[in-house]
């Protein structure tokens, strides 16, 4: 990894958080929820609309490539996910339009006996709704291994 | 939907019932990668995943993950969530089953907001943690 990405800012980017992209996660993670499926039962519920599941906004991370490739990761194959943590600050519903701002911020180096040196990026990522509000921060930890990781 | 507990009568200790998922299947991966954009093919893609040294496609992390959160909300209620981490220990095969376990580690009260933090993982048919992960959660008074 390049160390002297550390402290990275990327550009915001936006996406909708769309009720059938929220129905068709908890269909993935056999969630029966109503609270996921029914405005009625969503809306007379405490959260009040039909919400992000708790691992959602994860999923709106795969194609922003540029906190990632700040990395120079030279071979995928010896990198895993260590890590992953949500902050949740406020409800993040169906109908909302959040932009996402990513940071590196911090890259260090470990010695483990398992792997070999290992490299270790933290990619916090804020979300902030379509009134300005900081709803959620994610932080994935991606570890490049000194040696390939396999069974 | 069961109703959640209250911060009076949750205690350190308290659990719900495991949560079991699987056999797993690699439809199910498959979904998942629809749902979540995780098109990483290690997960899908049998001939990929086995010219890297694996023996098959094995499930994304946040899909083990992904069931411990579905199991904290239906015990601790739809958005009583303040804070989640998950941790990816192993990886998990077609066939295997997963039994997601919680437990609450501590209860605290914090700018009057009453709060439970909780552990939490997700182990095969062997008992290897496939996940684990500690969470925080903000639980109503008891009504009345």
């Amino acid at each position: 990894m390049d160390l002297t990405a550390a402290g990275k800012s990327f550009p915001p980017y936006e996406f909708h958080v769309e009720r059938g992209k929220i129905r068709e996660f908890a269909d993935a993670i056999e969630d029966a929820n109503p609270i996921y499926r029914d405005l009625d039962y969503a809306k007379g519920s405490l959260v009040g609309g039909i919400p992000a599941p708790p691992t959602l906004l994860r999923t709106f991370l795969y194609e922003p490539r540029a906190a990632v490739e700040a990395l120079k990761v030279k071979d995928w194959s010896y990198i895993v996910h260590g890590e992953q943590e949500f902050e949740y600050l406020a409800p993040v519903l169906a109908g909302d339009v959040l932009s996402a701002q990513d940071q590196i911020i911090s890259i260090t180096e470990k010695e483990s006996r398992r792997a070999g040196k290992l490299q270790i990026a933290v990619i916090e990522t804020t979300f902030r709704n379509q009134r300005g509000d900081k709803v959620q921060i994610a932080r994935r930890t991606l570890v490049e291994t000194g040696k390939r990781i396999s069974e | 939907m069961p109703t959640s507990p209250s911060f009076e009568t949750i205690e350190v200790g308290s659990a719900p019932q495991p949560l079991v998922c699987g056999p797993l299947t690699r439809t199910q991966f498959v979904r998942y990668a629809g749902a979540s954009h995780d098109f990483n093919p290690n997960h899908h893609d049998e001939v990929y995943a086995q010219a890297n040294g694996n023996k098959t496609v094995f499930g994304m992390g946040m899909l083990a993950g992904g069931y411990c959160a579905r199991q904290l909300t239906d015990w601790l209620g739809d958005g009583a969530l303040q804070r989640l981490r998950i941790r990816f220990a192993s990886r998990f095969w077609p066939d295997d089953v997963l039994t997601c376990t919680a437990r609450v580690t501590a209860k605290r009260s914090e700018g009057g907001v009453n709060l439970v933090d909780c552990e939490f993982s997700a182990k095969n048919q062997n008992g290897e943690v496939i996940v684990s992960g500690d969470a925080t959660a903000a639980l109503p008074k008891q009504k009345g």
